[in-house]
Formats: C-alpha cells, structure tokens, sequence
C-alpha cells in the first residue's frame, strides 16, 4: 500500500502505474507458450497489487476480514490482467477497476454465507443492513423493522424475510476466528477494564483466562456491551461493523464462554 | 401491524421442548420472531435473543435426564415477558453474582429466579427452577 493515490483512474496521466503499460502490448506479443510470458504476467500483477489493496480497503469494516478482501481483490486483478486486451483501446485501469470490485461484491454476496440462500433475500439482507446503519444514525438509536419497512418501501413481511436471512449470514471466516488481532483503533484502551469490573463477580477466577483467550475485537465488544452498557448500535459504529455482525458476535462469545465454564466446571 | 392481542389483552406463547443445548436455536429464533413482530427495535430484538440464549443454556445445565425446557413468551403491549422452568435435582437457583447473571440483567430490563421444591416423587427429589426475564419497548419514536 504505498500509494493511495493510484486509485485515481479518472487522471490517467498520473496513475503510478504508468511504467506497467508497455509491458501489457510486450506480453501481447509474445507467443503462448513464451516462458516471458510468466515474468511478465507476474510483474504485471505484483505492479499492481496497491489497487487490489486499494479496493480491498473501501470494502472493509462489514464483517468480513480485511485479508480476506485482499485474497479475493488480487484474484480479481489476476483475472483482469489475464483477460486483458491492450488492443481493444481501453487502458488497464478503467478495464481492471470494475473487474476487480465485481470479484470483492461477488464475494459479499456468495461466500459469506453459510448456507443457500437465495439471492434475492441476500440483496435484501444487505439493503436491510444498509438502511439500518442510516436510520440509526438519523434517529440515535436502532430503527425498528417497521421504520425499516417504511425507509425501504417493503411490506413488514419482506422485511421479517430479511432479517431471518441475516441469521444464515456466516460472516466469520475460520481464519478471523482463530486470529486473534483485530484493527480497531480504538482496541488500546479498553482491553484492560474486565479485570476491574469483573472483581466482583464469583466465577471470576474462572471467567478471566477465557476472556483473556478471546480474539482482542471479542472481548472488546463483550466489555462495551456488559461493562459499559453501550449498545449493539452503538459499538457497531464504534468499531466500524454492523449491527447485525456484533450481535453475532457477541452470541458467539457468550457461548464460548459458556462453553469454557463448563469445561472448567468439576461437576 | 398486527400486535395480535386485539384489546391490549397479552398474549401467551408456549413452547416446551427438550433441554439440549441443540435446540437453543429454535427458542432463539422464536424470541427474535415475537420481537420482531412486535415491532421492537433491532437492539431490542438481539439483546432479547441473547438473553433468552443464556437463561435457557443456565437451565440446560442443571436439567434432569430427559427434562423438557418449558418456556413462556407473554406478549403485552410495551412488554415481552419470557419464562422458563426445568425440572431438576439441584435446589438451588441460578447465582445473582455470576457473570452468567450479569449477562441477564444487562440485556433485559427485569431478571429473576427462583426455585420450587416440589414433592419428593418415588426417592427422586425433583425440584422446579426458574428465571424469569422482561424485555420493554425502547423509547419511542422521537
């Protein structure tokens, strides 16, 4: 990621990925199987692995993992410079730029989620999860499914539908799991405070190394919602993901916990 | 909207079933269901998900072999109440220190429990345990 800049498709004359144009109209050139072709293809692709990134970083904070997105956008941008053609007289970027974000929104829409769901109620669910960031931010606290229904001009049933297609949204990946850093600016300050306010609960011997287990963003919005009394609503916008993906989150959490307690329990 | 209970009048919601963990989800999606068609705020609706998630896993816990879970979803007009019993062999109800409890009464508005010794049946003291939470209407509209 070192230049942003380079997103700027519109000012073509100064992309930072100018010195990569020739190289398009050389690797047109060579036959098939021209072992230059593979050198080619590969400083082509790692040229151009900041927009990839770049594209990356505008989907990031809904739920899925920044890495994540950077895998599916460099596939993309793999994809472009394969099927691009420097004779059709486009450049690359305005080629490489839609193809590379068609990728990451495909990924949105079919990968994250953990079981069939048609598309239609996945394009709902988003919509849904979309007004919802809106509405909360107009109205200071959660919109209800009927203050939904009138946003989206949906009947009160679509919007039930929808937010049931939520409960299949899978928006963990096992890597995100097991990781155990997150990229929240705001993590610091925080991650100290279970311990205080935890003292005066009686499983807290046993609690405490389970909290301390859980992935850094888990246990902070464990924290900000049973220790600060801020809701879903509110952490969501504090720590950049939705509402919806911090109450699965935090069912998640409640449940290892459970789950370590009574693991820990002698009975 | 329809609220269902014409003049105010609660309505019940029964649903008994067995104390696996397993079946958490469909108690959960019926509490999201019965939140969401009252028309609750999204943070309402998961915060009463979640609450009805742990007082259910408590009970699970401390459930007697093949024990159902009986669960009550009273629905009045600005209020969801859930109760939920198990039969069991302990008699002591679920700790009001416990993080488990903290849990409860963050997400809801009121929480409590209790136990019913009932009658010994045969040599096998079974007792009643309950919990008892409620979930009001956020604020309204401004």
């Amino acid at each position: 990621m070192t230049n942003t800049q380079s997103s700027q498709t519109g000012n073509r004359s100064d992309t930072g990925y100018e010195h990569l144009t020739p190289l398009f109209a050389e690797m047109a050139n060579l036959a098939e199987d021209d072992p230059r072709r593979g050198r080619l293809r590969n400083d082509l692709v790692t040229g151009h692995l900041p927009l990839a990134e770049h594209i990356a970083a505008r989907f990031s904070n809904r739920g899925v993992p920044r890495e994540d997105l950077v895998q599916v956008a460099t596939l993309g941008l793999i994809n472009a410079v394969d099927r691009f053609q420097p004779d059709r007289g486009t450049d690359f970027l305005s080629f490489a730029v839609p193809t590379v974000m068609g990728e990451v929104r495909r990924h949105f829409r079919d990968a994250s989620w953990s079981m069939h769901v048609p598309r239609r109620l996945k394009e709902l669910n988003l919509a849904i999860n979309a007004a919802s960031a809106e509405l909360s931010q107009r109205l200071g606290r959660a919109p209800t499914p009927s203050e939904l229904a009138r946003h989206l001009d949906l009947s009160p049933e679509q919007v039930f539908e929808g937010l049931e297609a939520g409960n299949a949204y899978h928006s963990m990946s096992l890597d995100e799991a097991l990781s155990p850093n997150a990229d929240s600016d705001s993590l610091g300050e925080t991650l100290g405070e279970p311990d205080s306010a935890l003292a005066g609960v009686e499983d807290y011997e046993s609690l405490r190394p389970l909290i301390e287990r859980l992935p850094d963003r888990e246990r902070q919005i464990l924290t900000l919602r049973f220790f600060r009394h801020m809701t879903q609503t509110q952490i969501a916008e504090r720590i950049g993901i939705s509402q919806m993906h911090v109450s699965r989150l935090l069912a998640r959490t409640l449940e290892t916990l459970r789950q370590g307690m009574l693991a820990d329990d002698p009975d | 909207m329809s609220d269902g209970s014409g003049g105010g009048r609660p309505e019940e919601i029964e649903l008994r079933i067995g104390a696996e963990l397993t079946n958490l989800p469909i108690i959960r999606s019926l509490a999201a269901s019965i939140a969401m068609r009252a028309d609750y705020d999204l943070d309402s609706i998961a915060d009463l998900k979640l609450a009805v998630d742990e007082a259910c896993s408590t009970l699970i816990t401390r459930a007697s072999d093949g024990a159902n879970l009986v669960c009550t979803f009273t629905v009045a007009k600005d209020e969801i109440r859930f109760q939920v019993s198990i039969k069991s062999a302990s008699d002591t109800a679920p700790s009001s220190d416990s993080f488990g409890w903290r849990v409860l009464t963050t997400l809801t508005d009121s929480a409590d429990s209790w136990v019913e010794r009932n009658g010994q049946d045969g040599s096998r003291q079974e007792h009643l345990v309950h919990i008892s939470l409620a979930k009001r209407r956020a604020e309204g509209p401004a």
